[in-house]
Formats: structure tokens, sequence, C-alpha cells
């Protein structure tokens, strides 16, 4: 949000003609820090080994034995060009649902018989839908928590919540998923262990993940308060006779939100991206414990096709964001 | 406020999406694994979970039967051998289909037996077809094709892929020892006998696939002449398999669900008509998730809970001990006499069970004459790998270290896992005759400095000892060898972990001197496990080379009486353990099972430990089906030490 274009239009226009060039330059610096990860994907860590002859044939299949070739070979799948040209490497007469998709972000080095469009078709709505009800219970959470602070500063319910925001921000998801999962689903039995597949699947995930961003949320909003509470206009609305109740919500929230507003762009694209901890903990088939396995594999078809996904989702996340704030804010246009 | 109405619809649409995806109907049994698996073409894989997935997907022409590892027929009815041993000809049964109905024949045997010797395919157990006669030579031709169009494509020339194409399968059909003259006959021709061929066969690798599926993913790479294999065949919907099972649903790293493939012809044998194949990958959830009961079976319970779990049911045990031997006194399995037992109490379980493995943990040692950079390396000498073998006491580390209460082992096969081999045992704990070894081989503390040097005064190289931190179980092996080498033999000694990848690659350029490794045999022979010490074996981390164990090794092969065979193999066994040692075996892995006698039955506990899903199911419904696979058998003895 450095320069501010005059309309909405212009904005998208130009940070959309901006898209191609951050995500090479991603694309680029995950290809070089992926590359020089040692070890060969196409060997298992532990156990059997192939003869030298077999792992020679499956390296030039995959082209790793060339970094320049697999970077512009890929590159081009990928985005598209390929099949803009034509595909020399796909048979003619392929029937029409085994052709590869027009951005083919490769077979998955590890798992040959999936292609990473395939993982992310199946893995990036779970963890979408994760990422966003986190978001959505950040908000409520966050919000509630933080006008009740902020309304009375320095009473009891102030330091409660405050206190729990504090301990929501320093623990670490798999210490609150663990003792969550002990108390809701093997004490309780009040929710499913792992898994997916239903609401009561996403509540245990959702909350651990929403936790960091529910305290942060709440002490923006606290802060806010407290600012607005003191304001001209909400001495103007209290003096109109309007209930305490309604000042807040209708007249100090509107205000005192925007900045959780321009905060939840970058959080959902993290909660988004970043919710692999919770997935392991909860066994959510989602793509970022995908893209842990890749790294730690060095599957990097897997981590390029994830890293250009997800820093596309960024600069869209970014963006929508960015648009929105003009419709709530119209001081800034 | 206009903020809500977009929220309202946001979480109207996550709870629709979230809805949409139900999770499947409960499935007859349900078992989870620690990772998914990797594929489902059964010429690819080569991990032990996928292995034991593609035994009930697909059907070899003889199938393990899980109780006692015996061969008994599957796709072929009946088979002959040769007098000389090198001709094995199957007879093929007429009900044998795929799931789709088509008739199982022999051609496709051949076509796919040809598929996972073909350089092309990049099958990690290609060598294990080598033994049939023209293989080999057919591989290496291939090579050469290939060498040599890519050289006449960089020389400016067009060769044509699709031709060479022709050109090797027509090689393949002259070179190569396979024959399908009529649908029903299969036969094939060895270099030479083999006695573990049958055993071969039944290994999924060797399992069909369906041609036509799997041949419109096959195209030839105009560019280099290769054959390109896509894996989309593998999917639920297109996938068509001759086994007891079909896999309907595969969602990635979640779930596999296998239904009863209406075709198979022994339908009647099946105990469970649905597996739900669940993947849990953190070992904390996956005990929780068993705990809270919707698993029947937990293939690997955690390793922090294993210790503390299975000393809940020694406890159980403990307390019903005489009703426990009286059952299997009667000849009763375990699993029935234990589900017959009263209900555990407070502190006490039976849901969890330890079995010996089909593998053995192991340290190995650097033979190379020289490590990397030209240091001098010791462990060159066969009296120094003696000495730091006797002076490691396993039964300390079983009970203090892993605390898993392991089978000790000195020697690689595990103990009675191969009928007719003999038990062999290698060298033990014995510390006084370690120094004596060292001292022979010219190391003594001759300063009193307390670290042993030789005659010119120069100090034993300070031990190094690699192990992965892939699981605390290596780093907390090594670091009390060391100490036991430290005290015992009077060496520096440093312990070095290794993220698994580079643990590897040191590995490979042998670069360490004592490493940890481990290893779980294949098939029921001991060359799954002695060809591990060839000179230039792709596993043969050691670089251990000796051209007599080579020569000894071929000769027991080469043996045609299976007793005296086995005898001779022994005999290698024996020397490599206790005179040779190029490793030093620890103890037979323990595999810990969750699950409970009482709702699951079929389990079985032969020594190879290969468990054959279509034989395990609820007790109801196994007692209906009596057996599963094959025909009745007679009950086993119980593995020794882990009731």
């Amino acid at each position: 949000m450095s320069a501010q274009p005059t309309s909405v239009a212009g904005l998208v226009g130009r940070r959309l003609l901006q898209l191609p060039f951050i995500v090479l330059a991603v694309y680029t610096l995950t290809f070089i820090l992926a590359w020089s990860v040692p070890g060969n994907p196409l060997e298992n860590p532990e156990g059997r080994r192939p003869p030298a002859e077999i792992v020679e044939a499956m390296k030039k299949q995959y082209k790793l034995d060339d970094p320049v070739a697999f970077y512009f070979d890929y590159l081009g799948k990928a985005s598209g060009v390929a099949w803009l040209l034509g595909r020399d490497d796909v048979p003619a007469d392929l029937p029409a649902d085994l052709r590869p998709p027009i951005f083919d972000l490769g077979p998955s080095l590890k798992q040959p018989d999936w292609s990473v469009n395939e993982i992310l078709a199946t893995g990036l709505p779970v963890s979408i839908t994760l990422g966003l009800s986190a978001m959505l219970l950040a908000v409520a959470i966050g919000v509630f928590a933080g006008v009740v602070g902020g309304l009375k500063p320095g009473s009891a319910a102030d330091f409660l919540t405050q206190l729990v925001a504090i301990v929501g921000i320093s623990l670490p998801s798999f210490v609150i998923g663990s003792a969550l999962l002990m108390l809701f689903a093997v004490q309780l039995g009040a929710f499913p262990v792992g898994g997916w597949g239903g609401v009561s699947y996403v509540v245990l995930p959702a909350l651990t993940l929403s936790l960091p961003f529910a305290a942060y949320i709440s002490r923006l909003v606290r802060f806010g308060m407290i600012e607005e509470m003191g304001a001209d206009h909400i001495r103007t609305a209290r003096a109109k006779g309007l209930p305490r109740w309604k000042v807040a919500f209708k007249h100090a929230l509107k205000n005192a939100f925007l900045p959780v507003l321009s905060y939840l762009g970058p959080a959902t694209a993290i909660a988004l991206t970043g919710s692999f901890v919770v997935e392991k903990v909860f066994a959510v088939p989602g793509v970022g414990q995908h893209f842990v396995d890749g790294v730690l594999g060095k599957d990097i078809t897997l981590v390029m096709g994830v890293v250009l996904v997800y820093s596309t989702l960024m600069v869209v996340f970014n963006l929508a964001v960015d648009v929105l704030y003009r419709f709530v804010d119209p001081r800034i246009a | 406020m206009r903020l809500f109405v977009p929220i309202i619809l946001l979480v109207l649409a996550l709870v629709a999406a979230v809805s949409l995806d139900r999770p499947l109907p409960p499935a007859d049994l349900v078992i989870v694994d620690r990772s998914d698996v990797y594929t489902l073409d059964p010429q690819r894989m080569s991990y032990q979970h996928e292995l034991r997935r593609a035994r009930v997907i697909y059907e070899t022409l003889v199938n393990i039967r899980a109780e006692d590892c015996e061969i008994v027929p599957g796709v072929a009815e009946r088979w002959e051998v040769s007098d000389d041993g090198t001709t094995y000809t199957f007879h093929l049964r007429d009900d044998a289909k795929w799931s789709n109905g088509d008739p199982v024949v022999a051609e496709d045997f051949r076509r796919t037996w040809r598929r996972a010797i073909l350089p092309d395919s990049a099958a990690d157990y290609s060598a294990l077809f080598f033994s049939i006669k023209g293989a080999k030579e057919f591989f290496d031709h291939r090579q050469r094709l290939l060498a040599d169009f890519a050289a006449a494509k960089a020389a400016g020339g067009a060769p044509d892929a699709q031709e060479l194409w022709r050109d090797t399968l027509a090689a393949f059909d002259e070179m190569v020892a396979l024959r399908a003259p009529d649908p029903r006959t299969f036969v094939v021709e060895l270099n030479a006998p083999l006695a573990y061929f049958l055993d071969l066969c039944a290994f999924p690798c060797f399992a069909p696939v369906h041609g036509p599926t799997v041949d419109a993913f096959v195209s030839i790479d105009p560019a280099s002449g290769r054959m390109i294999q896509r894996h989309d065949w593998t999917k639920p919907g297109r996938i068509v398999t001759n086994g007891p099972y079909v896999p309907t649903v595969w969602r990635y790293k979640r779930d596999m669900r296998l239904e009863l493939n209406p075709h198979y012809w022994n339908k009647g044998a099946v105990v469970a008509r649905s597996i739900e194949c669940r993947t849990i990958e953190n070992p904390n959830t996956g005990v929780l998730s068993y705990e809270s009961g919707a698993v029947d079976w937990l293939t690997d319970v955690g390793p922090e809970y294993k210790t503390e779990m299975l000393a809940e049911r020694r406890a159980y045990l403990e307390r019903f001990k005489a009703e426990l031997d009286a059952g299997l006194a009667l000849g009763g399995r375990v699993d029935d006499v234990v589900a017959a037992l009263p209900e555990p109490g407070r502190g006490e379980r039976r849901n969890v069970r330890g079995f010996n493995a089909f593998g053995t943990d192991f340290f190995s040692f650097n033979c190379r004459p020289a490590l990397p950079g030209d240091r001098a390396n010791p462990f060159h000498d066969a009296r120094v790998r003696r000495a730091f073998a006797l002076a490691v006491d396993k039964q300390t580390l079983v009970d203090r270290v892993t605390r898993l209460g392991e089978r000790v082992a000195s020697t690689l096969v595990p103990h009675d896992s191969i009928p007719g081999y003999p038990r062999v045992d290698g060298l033990g704990y014995d510390p006084e005759r370690a120094r004596a070894e060292l001292k022979a081989a010219g190391w003594e503390d001759r300063n009193g400095d307390g670290i042993v040097e030789d005659a010119n005064g120069v100090k034993f190289p300070t031990v190094d000892i690699l192990y992965s931190t892939s699981s605390p179980r290596y780093q907390n092996l090594a670091l009390a060898m060391r100490d036991m080498w430290k005290r015992e033999l009077r060496v520096a000694a440093e312990c070095r972990g290794k993220d698994s990848k580079l643990y590897k690659e040191d590995l490979k350029k042998g670069n360490f001197m004592i490493a940890r490794g481990g290893w779980y045999g294949d098939y029921g022979d001991p060359t799954t496990w002695l060809d591990l010490q060839l000179s230039g074996n792709g596993n043969n981390d050691r670089g251990y080379s000796n051209p007599e164990f080579d020569r000894m090794l071929a000769e027991a092969n080469a043996e045609k009486d299976p007793a005296r065979r086995l005898e001779l193999l022994a005999e290698c066994e024996r020397w490599l353990f206790t005179v040779e040692m190029p490793m030093l075996p620890l103890c037979n892995y323990v595999s810990v099972y969750g699950y409970d006698p009482v709702e699951t039955a079929g389990m079985t506990d032969h020594p190879r430990l290969e468990q054959d899903l279509s034989t395990l199911g609820p007790r109801e419904r196994r007692a209906e089906v009596a057996g599963g696979r094959g025909r009745a058998v007679q009950t086993p003895a119980a593995q020794d030490g882990l009731p």
C-alpha cells in the first residue's frame, strides 16, 4: 500500500501487470534454494537403493541432470507457455481427459502416481477452508475480546482477555493443538481426533489455527476502541442518549476495525500457507503438510508448484484487501 | 451493517464446502498407516506398507500364505518344475479375472515382467528379474540402444524413436526366455536353478498389471527414445486389478478405500468386504485416533508410546499367566487365547502387541581400505571390526536404550524366519576378547594416556559414528555405543548426526567409520540378506569386498540340494559374523501394532510378519470364512519372547 493510484481499476491493472514479475522472481529464488538442497528426490531416504543405471535413467526422464533445462522446461509447462506453443512430449492421439492441463505443474517426484496439479486440487480446497474458517473465528474472538477490554481498560475482564491473548500468541500451535485434542477429542469425545469431512472435523484445527490471529486482532481492536471511545463523535453520540453498546459497536468499532482489515490480508495468506503444523497435528489433508514433506524430500516439482500457486494467491489476496479498504474507508481514495 | 452480508455468505460457503466433503461409510476394517502409499504400480513400489496393499490389490502366480509363509496357488492353479530346476511351467486357472471381467492370461505376465525389466521403467526391483534367462542381457541391450540413440541424436542424425521401440520389443521376444504358448500356460526359463524362485513369483513386483489400461499412458519420447509412463492409470475408476480388492477411493495422503473385487475367483475366502486405509503422519495423532476407537489396526504405534503400552500388555498377561499358558499349551493362537481372557483392568491393556519383524537393526563398519581424502581407515582390518563388535553389550542396549526389549542379534538373518535355515550365531559380548583382538591388530595403550596407539605411537583415529537424525532411536544407540567403545577399548569416538539425505550421501561416499544401518528381508531366502555383502552390491554401504565371500556365496547358491544349499549359506553367514564382521548386528526390529484381538482376528505372527489384509477382519466374520486365502492350515508355533 505504498503509492496510491487514482482509481480502483488502475490499482487492479497495475498489480496484475506486476504479478508475473513477482511470481517469476519467487520462482527463480525458490528454484535456486530447492535445487541446492542436498540429496536425490528419486531415492528413498531409507532402505533399498535402485541400481545406478536406474537412478541415471530416472534423472534423465525428469531432467534432474541439468538445472538449466529443468528451470526453463518447468517454467514453460507451469506458466502455460508450453501449452500455447504445443507440447511435443504429449502424443497427439492422447484422449482429451488424459492430456496435461494448461498450467502443468509436473508429476510429483516422490509420488509418481500423482501430479502436482492433482495434489493441489485435493489439498488446496481443504487448506483454504481451514484457513478461512480460522480467520472467521479469529475475527469473532478477537473483536469480542478487544471490545470487552477496550470499553473498560484496566478492568478484570480486560486483564483476563489480554492474558489469554498473550498466551495465544506465545504458545506454539502444536502445544495448543495437542492440548485441545486431549481435552475435547479424547477425554470428552466431542470431536473426532483427526481427519477431514464434516463440520465437526473443522472446529478444533480451525480454533488452534485462529488463536494467534485472534490474539493479535484483540489487541488491535482494544487499542482502537480505547482511542475511539474518547473521540468527539463518540461523545456526541453518547450526548444524543444512544445506548452504550450501540455507540460501541456501531460508531466506535467501525473505525477501530480499520487496522484489523489491513491486517486481515497478510494474516489470511499466512493462515492459508502456514497451517502445516496444524495440518500435521490434526491429520488434515491440506497443502501445507504436502509442501513440508516436499521440501524435506527434495520433491522439486511439488515445491515449485506449491510456491507458484501460493505466491500468486498472496498477490491476489493483498490486492483484494487493498480494494476492500477503499470501499470501507473512502478517505484513502 | 453491510459488512455482515459477505461474512454470512462466507460462513455458508465454508459450511457447504465442508459438508459436501463427507467421510466415507464405515468399512469392515479400518487401518492407519504412518504414510500414504507412494504408488499403486506394483513394479515401482518398494515400501512395506505399499507391498502389503499390493498383495491384496493384485494377485501373483502363486501366493504366500500369511499364517505359515507356505507357497499356495494364486493365478496359477498348479505348476511344474523341470528336472534340472531351470524351467517353470505355470498353468493359469480358468476363473482368474481382472476387475473389469477380462480373463487373466499368460501374456499379461509376460508383458508385465517385460515392463519390470525394461530400464525405462526405472523399477527399484528390476534386479530380482535377472535370474530369468536373457533378462540381464536384454536390460543391457536396451541401455546400449538408448545410448546409441542419444549419440546419433547428438551427431545431428534423426533416429526414429518408434522404430527403436519396435526393435526393442522384438529383441525382448528373442532374448528373454518367457513364453506364453497359450493363454493358460506361462513358461519361465532361468539361468540356473533358483531355490526361492516361487517365493519371488509371489513378490508383488511380479504381479501382473492390466495391459490395455496401462498402455494408454505409455508414450515414446521422440527426443530420447525412452518409453515414458504416466501413472494416472492407478487412480480409482481407471485402475483394473486382479486381486481380492479394487481401490474405489484414493485421496492423496488422506485415505484409500478397497472394495471386494466382484470378479475375484476366491471371493469366499476374503474376510473384510471393504477396507479403509487412512494416513495419519503424526504418530501422536495416530495413537489418539486409535485410542478413540475409530481404528481397527494401527500399523505402527508411535515411538513415544511403544514402551509404556507394551508394559501395560505385559502387566495384563502377567495377571492371567496361568490361563494364557494353558491356552497356548492346547495349541491355541496367542490372539485367540488373549481374546477369551477377562477384560483388562486399570493400567493394563491387550489391544497392543509387539512382534519380531523380518528385519535387523545393525551398524555398518566401513571396510574400505581408506576413508575419503586418503585418511587411514583402521576398520579395514577385520580384527578391529571384531574388537568393536565384541565390545558392545547389546542386551543393555535393548533393555535400557531402545527400551523395547528386542531380541538381540549377532547375525543378519532373523532366527527361525526361514524354514530349514539353521540358527547361526555370530560374535557375542566379550570385552576381554575385544581388547585382545585390538591388541592383536597392533593397537594398545603404550604411553598410558587412556587412548590406544599403534607400534609407531600413532593414536587410534577418533572413531566417526554416523547416524541419521530421522529418529531419536539412532542417536540414543550411537551415543550408548560410543561410551561402550570408549570404556572397553580406550578409543576416542564422536557421534555425528545428519539429516537422512545427508546421511545417505555420506554413506554412499563412504564418509564414516561406523554408520547406522538396517534391513528388512524381501523374500524367504537367506540371500535377501547375504547379498548385501557382495562386492559392488548397490546396498553394500560398507564397501565390503572379499572375493572369497563372493565365491563362497556363489558356490552355495549353485548347490542343487535345497537342504545342503541352506547349510552352505549358513556357513557363509557364520564366517561373516565370526570372522569378517562387515557389520555389527544389534537386534531384530520389533513392530508394535495397535489392534484389539477381541475385535480383529487374522493377524499372523509368522517370523516373516507379512500381514495379509484379505484375511484380517472382524472376529465373527473371520470365523465364517475360516482361514482366508489358501487352504486351512495348522497352527504354527507362536513367536518366542513376545506373546
